[in-house]
């Protein structure tokens, strides 16, 4: 029952996504345009390009999808909705989305396609400067939290949120799951300018219905991990905990999607040396500081 | 009833389908969003969306008259677009070998208006249709062609030996080295490595010195140690013929990464990949339409490039001498992004053969039309780099001000004053553009002579012929200017001149009516019996373009015409030689090269 009340929120959550990002970029906010879009994408051809890696070809969007998901069932969005609770919860979410690299690189080898298979190799090159930025910045709030536990993490918060607690934190991971989704500035996979659309050009009707909504899932769910990790979750005075999830959730969305409107997109060498040599030391920096906080003002 | 329908009876829930779909209009343009700016179409006004694939438009929309190469490129977009599809034409009706346009309209943002509207109900009926034919086209079939893996320059429709060394040919898809979206993997085909084909020769190196490389034996000049032999690249590195040397991929059991990479040709960061030939255009979304840009890629960084333009070079005359009037239309009509400058350039070169004096009225008036058109031009440059670089407000801010520009009149280019300005003050301060556009694509004052406009202003080179212009003096007219010649330095600098052009048009206080009208009219009427030879210059956005003409009792009997862009072309193999595949395309795009007025 939960399982299920989950998912409907998560494609609920996605569908929200879609009408945002829509607005965002065009500036007309149309409610039912998403829907539109995939009925047309359901009704048009779907074609497997001449010369496919048929298995990498047809498994490449879905596992996005999965991945997607997979990370959303440890996310509670009350103390009592949650999927599973896992005692390993926080570092589940990092495992389950690892496999987003997996299927960008099936979905860019797949179709045979020049464009797309750059693409896909791209996005190797972004998982090596974002995944310590991932899983650093996790790090400390679980030493927070001294569980690993997602509902426990929520809990930890209770008098402070961890934004304020360990803001530099807050950065890294919110600039790395921006990276992890593949949004811009950090689009250089799907790029229009630079690849016709990358690992998403070759993919058609049904199958780019399911890769478009495995990148929305996969948006909402690390907006729900951002949600729980720094802003306290549920947590807040006079709403009921659901409508503080909800809250939390569609402002950092909102935020991400925003964010890469009014910049260019990064340069691959230049995300991979700011990642590695400013990003990974201010992670340090922001565990150390976070050790000492734990240890001295328990 | 639209031709490219999908096989199928309209029924049921497929009408619901069908009704969604014309709702959905992802468009691909042809030849691109810029040529449909300076036609002053607001696309995304009328609910279309512009999609960077063809797989993911419903809607092919050409606008303008484009030459048979471009159509024929068309017809290959059109056939990778799904079904079902609309073919929609603005202002042509020229498209074979596509097939008939569904829906035809205007030049005007009221024709598009309509024609979007009767798409719609086109759409919603006829998505789905059981009577409809497949469309197909010469281009379209797949064509083997024979080749010779020692000689790949020698290409036949038949099997048989290779004349040079009596090898049988090898069958490869014809097809595969030309066309968009069926570009192959380097494991599997069609790797064309023959530009990269090198003499197998001997040649010296220090083995704790690699990068001490001779031709003679001889010792190192840093270590003293004797140099080594070894033989450079292979003559041919074609995969196609499975030509690996006695390496045969199938037939080992184990493979080390480093027996693989041995032969392979290196680029500058070492490592060792397939190479790959991959075409950007000629309707690339991140390029100017007609722009034909193939790069061979390692990995992702640029190991060559190839550039052209399939626009058509149609020539200036056609067989006879022409009508003074006709010429000048013609010129302007040749190049879309500029054709008042084009026009005025015609004027002057015919007022110049004719011996005439031009009354200081009438320039003036050219000069603010060319000013005016200076920063419509400008306007779609920056919309195109926000474009390519995924930058979306300056796309969208761009392409609104470039509409607004393109039709305004004096009072409202001053208005838009404090836009520009606000323009230029985000410009300065947006996060990574810095870091984006610094050291890319630079060209030294120095090194390359050949540079036109603001390319050339960019890096220090003031050889702006405004700045011998008398009018342009009287008004006050000082060149922007910039010194590093990289991307940032271009971007600069068009931002810039947006802003002085605007203050010149300010000053000069004429009416853009009259200002247009100055460009059709030649100085005096007695030009009917001049004959004579002429030249003029212009500063056109892109740089200087040199028009010299022979008149013949008024009528045009020679001509000749320099551009820009055609000079400008020939910096792309350089300029992006050994780039990330990104900095490449956007250095290519700083160039501003206009495939309409490449003349080869």
């Amino acid at each position: 029952m939960t399982t299920l009340l989950v998912l409907l929120l998560l494609i609920a959550g996605a569908y929200f996504v879609a009408v945002l990002e829509a607005w965002i970029s065009n500036g007309r906010f149309r409610l039912a345009a998403p829907l539109y879009a995939t009925i047309a994408l359901l009704g048009r051809e779907s074609i497997v390009p001449r010369k496919p890696d048929r298995i990498f070809f047809e498994v490449g969007p879905v596992l996005l999808l999965l991945s997607a998901l997979l990370a959303a069932t440890v996310i509670p969005l009350t103390p009592d909705l949650i999927i599973t609770e896992l005692a390993t919860g926080a570092l589940f979410i990092n495992a389950a989305l690892v496999y987003v690299l997996v299927a960008l690189l099936m979905a860019g080898w797949g179709p045979d396609g020049a464009y797309a298979m750059i693409g896909g190799w791209r996005f190797l090159g972004q998982l090596i400067a974002y995944a310590m930025l991932i899983v650093m910045p996790i790090t400390a709030v679980a030493m927070r939290a001294e569980s690993l536990l997602s509902t426990q993490i929520v809990v930890s918060q209770l008098g402070l949120w961890n934004i304020i607690y360990q803001p530099l934190g807050f950065v890294l991971f919110f600039v790395a799951s921006m990276a992890l989704a593949f949004l811009p500035p950090f689009d250089m996979m799907i790029a229009k300018g630079e690849l016709a659309g990358g690992v998403e050009a070759e993919y058609t009707g049904a199958r780019l219905a399911v890769f478009r909504l495995g990148r929305l899932v996969l948006i909402i769910t690390l907006a729900s991990a951002t949600a729980i990790f720094y802003l306290g979750g549920w947590q807040g005075p006079w709403l009921p905990p659901w409508a503080w999830s909800a809250i939390k959730i569609l402002v950092v969305t909102a935020t991400m999607l925003l964010a890469g409107r009014y910049m260019p997109r990064i340069r691959e060498a230049h995300l991979l040396s700011w990642c590695w040599m400013l990003g990974i030391p201010l992670a340090l920096i922001n565990i150390l500081i976070v050790g000492i906080l734990v240890l001295e003002f328990p | 009833m639209i031709a490219g329908a999908r096989l199928a009876t309209l029924s049921g829930l497929r009408r619901l389908v069908a009704l969604s779909m014309a709702q959905d209009l992802g468009v691909y343009l042809i030849p691109g969003p810029e040529i449909a700016g300076v036609y002053g179409l607001d696309i995304e006004a009328t609910g279309m969306h512009i999609v960077a694939s063809p797989r993911h438009a419903s809607v092919l929309l050409v606008v303008g008259k484009i030459s048979p190469a471009l159509c024929e490129a068309a017809a290959v977009v059109y056939a990778q677009m799904m079904r079902p599809r609309v073919l929609f034409g603005i202002g042509t009706t020229e498209l074979s070998p596509l097939p008939e346009a569904d829906i035809l309209a205007d030049v005007s943002q009221q024709g598009l208006m309509e024609g979007v509207r009767r798409l719609r109900i086109a759409l919603a009926e006829g998505a789905f249709n059981p009577a409809v034919s497949d469309f197909d086209a010469p281009m379209l079939q797949t064509r083997i062609e024979y080749t010779c893996s020692m000689h790949p320059e020698i290409i036949q429709d038949e099997p048989g030996s290779c004349p040079k060394c009596g090898m049988n040919l090898i069958p490869r898809d014809a097809q595969a080295r030309m066309m968009h979206a069926h570009t192959e993997h380097p494991k599997m085909e069609g790797v064309d490595y023959s530009g990269m084909d090198r003499e197998a020769t001997v040649e010296y190196t220090c083995p704790m010195h690699p990068e001490v490389i001779q031709n003679e034996p001889g010792s190192c000049p840093k270590c003293g140690m004797t140099l080594e032999p070894r033989e450079t690249q292979n003559t041919h590195h074609d995969h196609a013929g499975m030509s690996h040397g006695d390496m045969g991929h199938n037939d080992m059991a184990f493979m080390s990464m480093i027996d693989v990479t041995m032969d392979l040709p290196r680029s500058s960061d070492g490592l060792p990949m397939d190479w790959i030939d991959v075409p950007f255009g000629p309707f690339f979304p991140g390029l100017p339409g007609g722009l034909l840009l193939t790069l061979t890629l390692d990995g992702d960084t640029v190991a060559g490039s190839r550039a052209g333009t399939m626009t058509g070079n149609e020539p200036l005359l056609l067989q006879s001498a022409m009508d003074i009037n006709k010429f000048t239309e013609r010129l302007a009509k040749l190049e879309p992004l500029a054709p008042v400058c084009y026009q005025v350039l015609a004027c002057l070169a015919i007022e110049n053969a004719g011996g005439l004096d031009i009354d200081t009225e009438i320039a003036r008036a050219r000069a603010i039309a060319v000013e005016r058109e200076r920063i419509v031009s400008h306007l779609g440059w920056l919309a195109l780099f926000g474009r390519q670089t995924g930058f979306d407000w300056l796309l969208r801010r761009a392409t609104s001000l470039q509409q607004d520009f393109l039709h305004a009149d004096i009072k409202q280019i001053v208005a838009l004053k404090a836009a520009i300005l606000d323009l230029s003050g985000r410009l300065q301060h947006t996060p990574l553009l810095k870091s984006r556009t610094t050291g890319i694509g630079r060209l030294g004052a120095d090194t390359d002579k050949i540079l036109f406009g603001p390319v050339a202003r960019a890096s220090g080179i003031n050889n702006d012929v405004r700045n011998n212009d008398k009018i342009y003096g009287d008004l006050g007219f000082t060149p922007a200017g910039g010194k590093d010649g990289d991307v940032r330095a271009r971007l600069q600098l068009r931002v810039d001149e947006i802003g002085h052009s605007l203050a010149l048009i300010e000053k000069a206080g004429i009416t853009i009516d009259s200002a247009m009208s100055a460009c059709h009219v030649f100085a005096t009427n007695n030009i009917d019996e001049a004959s004579g030879d002429g030249e003029a210059v212009i500063e056109t956005p892109r740089g200087l373009a040199r028009l010299q003409l022979g008149l013949e009792n008024g009528r045009v009997k020679t001509v000749q015409l320099a551009t820009p862009s055609t000079f400008h072309l020939g910096l792309i193999e350089k300029l992006t030689a050994q780039q990330e595949l990104g900095d490449a395309l956007v250095t290519v795009g700083s160039l501003d090269l206009s495939p309409w007025e490449i003349r080869l």
